[in-house]
């Protein structure tokens, strides 16, 4: 159980969601799945509790200059139903562990925000080129997502504003790659890889193994060329009960290059 | 205290919880619907498994403050008094379960699957059940009478 009690608010709209968080010590539940147990078991004491499951924050919409705005309510399981906008978004939500009732709960902005070293989604989010856009009630701005993940569990977001959006800056279109390494079914995983073709090359972000997702552009998939980027940025691996650093070192190049092989087969 | 109004296997209750109080506590709390199970409590395990408004969710990680409006179905809901869905006479017949304790979480993410893909690969039937941990059976089992409820129930419609 939650041992200490808090106010709850479930605002109707970004504007009362804004006007909530104004004082600045509020907890945002998005789907819940990771801030609801860090309640129960008392990793967060708040005194006020922002539920976003009802200001109207879920959706892919395609702007008129082509831009995706990801919702960022938008479970895993709306990308594997309607996720066609954001392809590879989508390809990591059907891979995301914890089954179903995790997929029904967990969010593109929660998980994010949360920013645990293992999540997928903020490598996914760095390939992309994706903008944070943070609402609160001073007003919209917006972060790249190169700049959003400042460390582990810890980002840009200040803490009277609400994540509202994820921007895509174009469909991914067919042309990316995502390798994933975990060690059981049900495990975190160890180290993700998301490819995306850019204009110098393949614009690869490695998740999983370092405090923030890393980003290295690769010009072809030559093992040596691949190896040589990925030890360039992966100066300091991340260590967890899943793995220590010298083992994600060594495996970092391997799953960004069963990414790449992928990517340059679609 | 909070009034809370939802469905519960098709009943309209009433309930009034403190904002901090958990789905899982309320059903088997307030609501006396003590088939759900609480196991660890951190979103991993799977026996808190209830649908809300369809979709499976571990209700451990849901405050029932949030659950104002849904539709709640609990293993109790999934047959008639002295009957059984073709999904539990499955495990009965296959052997789907042990000591029980995952039981009803395994059997709300199997309806869930065989009401979304009535013909699962073995594929996504492991990726189904990921999210529902059980330490007796080594799956081998669960998947067998998953495949068997699907394939009744194909038989049957």
């Amino acid at each position: 159980m939650i041992t200490r009690d808090f106010a709850y608010h479930a605002p109707a709209d970004l504007g009362g969601v804004t006007a909530a968080l104004a004082g600045g010590d509020a907890v945002i539940v998005g789907g819940g799945t990771m801030v609801v147990p860090d309640m129960t078991h008392g990793r967060t004491t708040p005194g006020v509790v922002v539920d976003l499951s009802r200001a109207g924050l879920a959706g892919l919409t395609q702007t008129a200059g082509g831009e995706v705005v990801v919702g960022a309510t938008t479970t895993y399981t709306q990308l594997l139903r309607g996720g066609e906008l954001a392809p590879l978004l989508r390809r990591v939500a059907g891979g995301v562990t914890g089954g179903p009732q995790i997929r029904n709960k967990g969010t593109v902005g929660g998980s994010a925000c949360y920013a645990n070293p293992s999540s997928e989604i903020p490598a996914a989010l760095l390939a992309l080129g994706a903008r944070m856009r943070l609402a609160s009630a001073r007003g919209v701005r917006e972060v790249a997502a190169a700049d959003f993940f400042t460390g582990a569990f810890t980002t840009e977001r200040r803490p009277d504003e609400v994540l509202a959006a994820v921007v895509l800056p174009s469909p991914d279109g067919p042309a990316f790659g995502y390798h994933k390494l975990k060690l059981s079914e049900s495990s975190w995983p160890i180290a993700t890889a998301a490819c995306v073709r850019g204009p110098g090359g393949w614009r690869v972000a490695l998740g999983g193994v370092a405090a923030t997702p890393l980003l290295v552009t690769i010009e072809s998939a030559d093992p040596r060329h691949v190896r040589a980027e990925v030890a360039r940025v992966l100066t300091e691996p991340w260590s967890d009960v899943l793995a220590d650093g010298d083992y994600r070192r060594r495996v970092a190049p391997v799953v960004a290059l069963r990414a790449l092989k992928e990517g340059e087969a679609s | 205290m909070t009034r809370v109004n939802v469905t519960v296997n098709g009943r309209a209750r009433e309930i009034d919880v403190e904002p901090a109080k958990l789905l899982v506590h309320a059903v088997r709390e307030d609501l006396g619907l003590t088939g759900t199970h609480v196991g660890c409590l951190t979103g991993d395990c799977g026996a808190c498994t209830v649908r809300i408004d369809g979709a499976t969710v571990k209700s451990c990680s849901v405050l029932a403050v949030s659950a104002e409006g849904a539709q709640i179905t609990t293993v109790e809901g999934l047959a008639g008094p002295g009957g059984l869905h073709p999904v539990q006479q499955a495990f009965w017949d296959e052997f789907g379960f042990q000591c029980g304790y995952c039981l009803p979480g395994m059997l709300l993410t199997a309806c869930e699957l065989l009401e979304d893909d009535p013909d699962p690969t073995d594929e996504a039937i492991t990726l189904a059940v990921n999210g529902n941990l059980c330490r007796c059976t080594g799956y081998h089992a669960v998947k067998r009478s998953i495949r068997c409820a699907a394939d009744r129930m194909r038989e049957g419609s």
